[in-house]
């Protein structure tokens, strides 16, 4: 059994595709709120949607997220059994301000599936440590929704739909956006690289990663690092941190460089198909999820593995 | 400037233990406040020491929140009093029931111009409390915030999007979720935490914030440790140049 009335609502036209899959597999209806263009209306419709409601872009000072108590008032009046929100930072936004309108939570699920008509959610609990189970209660279900939860369809350009241009009067609700930058620093997508070389605490001072990249170099590897390199030491940005609250690998090959292996960063090394972990530690927890390891500190070893390698290139 | 700081107390999540058939038990975990609320609390701490004013902190959930040792580890980390409300049932509240509750309280407790509130909760992570409880108090309300400067009755704040960094001016009041970069939460001293013992802490129960019941959102189904994918565990040890050789066939055959 399907749901009735599924919306998506997404800033992110990237994700348009996967998410009108997810809509197309959980409702007999799906709509779509996007704030783009004719352009990006058609791809919905091509990718599934038979409705799509296009928010016209605010004026340069008002944030999208100003539209959320319309788009809440647009689900209330439409019957919407689920909205699926994408969740970038701004689609995080929207969602809880427009489940609070709905009187509702904001559940960031990794799965969803329809039984018996009521919608069941699973996302991850306790920093990795546990997955939860729920079922849904409320009369619209707001959920935000990555990348990778469900596949996009085939697209087909001769599928009809409407398209509702809407520009609803907004209040910029107290907030000027005065200016929009690019983020300073490097760009770095993680999740895609097949090869990747962790760094942890084992390290004692940042001039000693020359290590690991050389690792990484001879390897072809991106490098990452867990939590306190990152954020407590500062020594590499934020891009680049494997964990829970960052990045989740879905790399070949993760090789971990006296990292100890707490959950938190487990759970974002996990999905890569090898994990080899370097530690001093025979006890760290990391060598509980290795497919290969070496105990040894990486100061003695890492130089050793390096030479190694280089000679037999 | 009066800046009120959201913390909630969790339990320390390596301390679960699973059990063969994946459940999880927290009987042996120690309770501590969030890590990404430590960063709330230092954002509103450096507020007032540059703007001058007033941190509170809010915190809502179960009868551990009396624990004396919570209280004088979250009063010693710069707050200058601290608000509580307590009830077993807000242990099982989700993100609009924890952000209706909240709601209530700094209602109560009056006058405020902003409210803090961390990435997300260290146990839950859904990253929502602070975004409702800004659209229940119907003011304006931000996420992903990196930096935050008084400027009158106003702040301008950068917020932290995927790709781009936007420079916001918003009304006070208003409500502010920190990222976990915003700052490096300090590690309270000596001084800290004697002085933490004299400031003042004000328990609520949910009828004397006058909080209606909300109905929850959804009911738990389980809570299971993952299925752990199989690792082939081939584990070396030493350091020496036979061990490290071996060690480099077994990875250069994963390179290949």
């Amino acid at each position: 059994m399907t749901l009735n009335n599924v919306w998506i609502i997404t800033d992110n036209q990237n994700a348009v595709g996967e998410l009108c899959g997810g809509g197309r597999q959980l409702g007999a209806q799906v709509s779509v709120v996007l704030f783009g263009d004719q352009n990006q209306a058609k791809e919905a419709i091509a990718s599934g949607a038979d409705k799509v409601f296009l928010f016209e872009q605010p004026e340069n000072s008002v944030m999208i997220e100003a539209y959320s108590k319309s788009i809440a008032e647009l689900l209330r009046t439409e019957k919407a059994d689920l909205a699926m929100v994408y969740s970038s930072i701004r689609g995080k936004l929207m969602a809880g301000r427009i489940a609070a309108q709905l009187a509702t939570s904001a559940l960031a699920i990794s799965e969803l599936k329809v039984e018996d008509g009521r919608i069941i959610t699973r996302r991850m609990v306790y920093g990795g440590a546990a997955m939860r189970t729920e079922k849904t209660l409320s009369e619209t279900v707001v959920v935000t929704v990555g990348t990778g939860v469900f596949e996009a369809g085939p697209k087909d350009e001769t599928r009809q739909g409407t398209v509702t241009a809407v520009n609803p009067n907004v209040a910029s609700d107290g907030i000027r956006v005065l200016e929009t930058r690019p983020k300073q620093g490097e760009v770095v997508n993680l999740s895609a690289a097949k090869r990747v070389v962790g760094v942890g605490r084992g390290f004692s001072a940042k001039e000693d990663l020359k290590m690991a990249e050389e690792l990484a170099a001879l390897i072809g590897a991106e490098m990452g690092c867990s939590r306190p390199i990152a954020e407590g030491e500062k020594w590499m940005s934020k891009e680049r941190y494997i964990g829970v609250s960052g990045v989740f690998l879905k790399a070949d090959i993760y090789v971990s460089l006296g990292v100890s292996g707490q959950i938190q960063h487990m759970v974002g090394a996990n999905p890569s198909k090898t994990l080899v972990a370097i530690n001093k530690d025979k006890n760290a927890p990391v060598f509980k999820q290795a497919d290969i390891g070496l105990v040894g500190d990486i100061y003695h070893v890492l130089p050793q593995i390096i030479a190694k390698l280089k000679a037999q290139k | 400037m009066r800046v009120i700081s959201c913390c909630k107390a969790v339990p320390e999540e390596q301390d679960i233990v699973v059990a063969k058939d994946r459940q999880i038990s927290f009987e042996k975990a120690e309770w501590k406040f969030g890590q990404y609320d430590l960063n709330a609390v230092e954002a509103g701490k450096q507020l007032v020491e540059a703007a001058g004013g007033q941190l509170s902190g809010l915190c809502a959930g179960g009868n551990i929140l009396d624990n004396s040792k919570m209280k004088k580890d979250i009063l010693s980390r710069g707050l200058d009093d601290l608000y509580l409300v307590i009830d077993e049932s807000l242990e099982q509240a989700d993100t609009y029931q924890s952000a209706r509750v909240l709601e209530a309280a700094i209602k109560k407790i009056g006058d405020f111009d902003l409210v803090l509130c961390g990435a997300g909760s260290s146990d839950l992570y859904a990253q929502q409390v602070g975004n409702q409880l800004g659209e229940l108090l119907g003011i304006p309300v931000v996420n992903a915030v990196n930096r935050i400067m008084p400027q009158g009755d106003k702040v301008i704040v950068e917020r932290a999007l995927e790709n781009e960094i936007q420079v916001l001016e918003i009304t006070l009041p208003a409500v502010l979720s920190v990222t976990s970069e915003i700052n490096v939460p300090r590690i309270p001293g000596m001084k800290d935490i004697i002085a933490a013992n004299k400031k003042p802490v004000t328990k609520f129960t949910l009828s004397e914030i006058e909080v209606t019941n909300s109905l929850p959102s959804s009911t738990v189904l389980s809570t299971l440790a993952p299925e752990q994918a199989e690792r082939r565990l081939t584990i070396l040890e030493g350091e020496s140049e036979d061990i490290v050789d071996a060690f480099v066939k077994l990875l250069r055959a994963e390179l290949k």
